[in-house]
């Protein structure tokens, strides 16, 4: 019950952060110069029409008088139009945020197990070539950059070596595998090193010697006794990268054309469409609010002691 | 764990096999792409984006290109017209038996409410040559509810009363602004623009899907009037990054792909040797020019403006960034619209010219000092042609200040009229020099940063589109040319350059839009 309670708290908690959110891209957008019509139009703009369309949708109103508009239509799930696209941001948000979801559940899930897999491997072998193999495998993740992962992986396994789809979402579950690589390679690698290192801390500890007397093999003591303990500060890391996977999903998105939020929130960005980037940014705060409550949740389970102080 | 593994790829390939669209055998289907995607399929709603408007829809009139590179106005859904003799009223003779894809037939009456929709639409932002019916200012702002001006005489006939003469109307007419749409779909749908089942034209293509940021199909029209095109289906993939139109390109999963996208080491390193053969260009029908405000204090004296004139290499620029695909352009007329001018007096490049013009004028070196507004969505090619330029102005003593802005900030400055100098490119929207001066310097053009302050030329512009005689009409808009770039030297026009693109093996040939538009005729391509 009290873990129930707590999860409430936090959920309760997470709405000023949304609307703090929502006010802090409201006043951005608001001191940058340009706006959505202007952008729209282009050379065609005259001040008249820019005047007129701006009436037409509301724009010329106080920001704060904006601002309720949208907070209360956001009550009743409204989330506004696109001023772009014509057509309501819920459903755009509704239509591709699949794709986004797609893209970064399958690079969590590249770079949490084969982060884990490489991080335990090393710590079993420290020193060893196994350890050496997956240390620089780490490395090379957490050293290059997402677009530069992506390009290469693109010329080499889609291009030249034709395994994979260049680009686009027409080859269903194929067509996330190489922006999932690309996307989770430099998470994987940092929960390759830190799951390494808290793991030899872990099988340093008495209770693993205990494990070890009592006639557990080395891989039992790890799998059944070390990697538990070991995964506390692992799930910590993995719950801060979710919003880096949703940040590094943009440049994803963009180079595999994966139509996802990503993209549309670079869209918005550029067409100053200032409902669409709210959508974006609200979808975006919801998803890493969701996974830092998750791991919470999973630190419960994982260590008692978490779940006591609760 | 071996039925496991089988499961899975099973799986993954019925789900491949589900999400690839079923294309019949021997279906020509096209696959192109956009660097970004549309804003939306009403041609009411947008400045920009025509690449529905142009396939899905037809207009009165339509500008071919002939064999030649020429083009010439032919008649589309208007078969003929008749002028009055003060030159107002315009009727035209429609072609019987079209319809819409919908099976609607099209009629005068559609002509008539999708021209009041340009003035009414809420968000509309098309509407400049509709504005010219009379009474159109009053429809706009909703003083009245339908344009008297707009005549409907049975199905197939109407006839449109301008509030004054204008020789190029029927050129306007051509414009993507002008397409015709069927007024029962649009009063009784909810969704057109938005939704393809709702958007309904009488063009030779069906838009058939628009999944935002990903794709637009556009299948034929069955039913079309017209002479069916080679094309069956178009798949206008959405692909944002230029690496990845060229490896698509180059694994034949694009037909048609647009060099304007691509970055240029990669244009001349692979495009202008492998695929040299494949190359098809044609104008960018307009100029690309540097403006000079003449409300900032040094750019208001003629002779510092013939001075930025004389110092910049413009032949330089042309040879250093377009190898050959680009030539020097001394006027705003471009080659390839109606009235340009091969004789205009040149601008001749004089550095030390332009040293002595500054110094007789007063002007010390280093004195004249002013902001290079740059647009950054305009691509690294122009950069560098405005560092160049800033370089060039430098060896003459003239201090511009490069300073680059994002694009709707670059729009909101140069809205306050208060920007020094920007390079533009101005691309017709029709064929006629009315496009080009009317915009830039008739006397309801400020917005623009330009502020032209010969206010007796800037009245004959807005003046000579009245002219009926073409001959005189003419000669009176070289005139004019002459007198705004090379005696009042508002202007610097640069260059006018060719769109590129690369065609794939499978296409026989390909037409680019007549003026240069990264939008195309879907029609205007034949596969083998």
């Amino acid at each position: 019950m009290s873990t129930l309670k707590s999860i409430a708290k936090r959920v309760l908690g997470s709405i000023p952060v949304l609307i703090g959110v929502v006010l802090v891209i409201f006043l951005i957008l608001r001191i940058l110069p340009g706006n959505a019509i202007l952008s729209i139009m282009g050379e065609h703009a005259n001040e008249e029409t820019v005047a007129m369309v701006s009436a037409e949708l509301g724009l010329d109103k106080p920001w704060y008088v904006q601002f309720w508009v949208y907070i209360t239509g956001l009550l009743t799930g409204d989330m506004g139009t696109s001023i772009k696209y014509h057509r309501p941001v819920a459903e755009l948000i509704g239509t591709y945020f699949p794709v986004t979801i797609k893209l970064s559940v399958a690079a969590a899930l590249f770079a949490w197990i084969v982060g884990i897999v490489c991080g335990v491997i090393s710590a079993m072998g420290k020193d060893k070539l196994a350890d050496r193999l997956g240390m620089g495998f780490s490395l090379l993740g957490v050293s290059v950059p997402v677009f530069m992962t992506a390009m290469v992986l693109q010329f080499a396994l889609a291009f030249k070596l034709k395994w994979l789809p260049i680009q686009g979402v027409n080859d269903g579950l194929l067509s996330y595998v190489l922006p999932a690589v690309a996307l989770g390679w430099n998470s994987a690698g940092s929960v390759a090193r830190l799951t390494r290192s808290t793991l030899l801390e872990v099988m340093a500890s008495d209770y693993i010697d205990t494990a070890r007397a009592k006639g557990r093999s080395v891989s039992g003591a790890v799998v059944f006794h070390a990697l538990r303990n070991a995964m506390v500060p692992v799930i910590t890391v993995m719950a801060i990268q979710i919003s880096s996977l949703l940040s590094g999903a943009v440049i994803t998105e963009t180079i595999f054309s994966l139509p996802g939020i990503g993209r549309l929130a670079v869209d918005a960005i550029n067409s100053r469409d200032v409902p669409l980037l709210q959508g974006s940014v609200i979808f975006a705060t919801v998803l890493v609010i969701l996974g830092n409550l998750i791991a919470d949740c999973l630190y419960s389970v994982l260590d008692p002691r978490i779940r006591k102080e609760v | 764990m071996k039925k496991i593994i089988t499961m899975l790829l099973a799986l993954t390939m019925l789900l491949t096999v589900a999400a690839v669209p079923a294309l019949a055998d021997g279906e020509k289907v096209l696959n192109a792409a956009y660097i970004a995607d549309i804003s939306t399929m009403d041609v009411a709603l947008t400045t920009n984006d025509y690449i529905v408007a142009l396939n899905v829809f037809d207009r009165l009139y339509e500008v071919k290109v002939q064999p030649d590179g020429s083009t010439e106005i032919v008649p589309s859904l208007a078969e003929s017209y008749e002028v009055s003799e003060d030159g107002l009223t315009y009727t035209f003779k429609l072609v019987e038996g079209v319809t819409f894809s919908n099976g609607n037939p099209l009629t005068a009456s559609d002509v008539k409410y999708t021209f009041e929709r340009l003035l009414t639409i809420p968000e509309g932002v098309n509407y400049d040559i509709a504005l010219e019916f009379a009474g159109a200012e009053d429809l706009l702002n909703g003083d009245v509810d339908t344009l008297d001006s707009l005549a409907v005489n049975g199905d197939y006939e109407i006839s449109m009363t301008l509030a004054a003469p204008n020789a190029g109307f029927v050129a306007e007419l051509t414009s993507p602004a002008m397409s015709i749409v069927d007024e029962e779909t649009c009063e009784s749908v909810s969704g057109f623009g938005v939704d393809p089942a709702d958007t309904i034209g009488s063009g030779p293509y069906i838009i058939s899907e628009w999944a935002v940021n990903d794709h637009l199909t556009f299948t034929r029209n069955e039913n079309y009037w017209g002479e069916q095109p080679d094309v069956d289906t178009c798949i206008l993939h959405i692909v944002p990054d230029a690496g990845t139109q060229n490896l698509m390109f180059q694994s034949g999963e694009l037909d048609i792909v647009d060099l304007d996208n691509l970055d240029a080491s990669i244009i001349e390193s692979t495009y202008q040797t492998i695929y040299a053969d494949s190359i098809v260009s044609g104008p960018r029908v307009g100029v690309t020019f540097i403006t000079m405000n003449e409300n900032n204090e040094f750019l208001s004296d003629v002779n510092v403006r013939k001075a930025v004139q004389m110092a910049i290499d413009r032949q330089g620029i042309v040879d250093a960034f377009f190898a050959g695909n680009a030539h020097v352009e001394n006027g705003m007329i471009a080659g390839g619209v109606w009235g340009h001018n091969d004789d205009l007096t040149p601008i001749t490049y004089d550095p030390e010219g332009a040293k002595e013009l500054l110094a007789k004028a007063g002007y010390e070196e280093g004195e004249i000092t002013f902001e290079f507004s740059y647009d950054n969505s305009s691509g690294t090619t122009k950069q560098s042609i405005v560092q160049k330029i800033v370089q060039d102005l430098a060896a003459v003593g003239i201090n511009a200040e490069f300073k680059s802005y994002e694009y709707s900030a670059w729009l909101d400055f140069r809205r306050t009229e208060e920007m020094p100098m920007f390079l533009g490119t101005w691309t017709m929207d029709f064929n006629d020099p009315a496009n080009v001066l009317g915009t830039f310097f008739s006397p309801s053009t400020a917005g623009r940063s330009m502020n032209y302050a010969n206010t007796a030329i800037a009245e004959r512009v807005d003046a000579a589109k009245s002219i009926m005689d073409d001959d005189e009409r003419m000669a009176e808009y070289q005139a004019l040319e002459e007198a705004i770039v090379v005696e009042d030297a508002a202007v610097v026009p640069l260059y006018e350059e060719m769109h590129m693109y690369a065609i794939g093996e499978r296409v026989e040939s390909f037409i680019p839009h007549w003026a240069g538009y990264t939008d195309f005729y879907i029609r205007d391509v034949v596969m083998k």
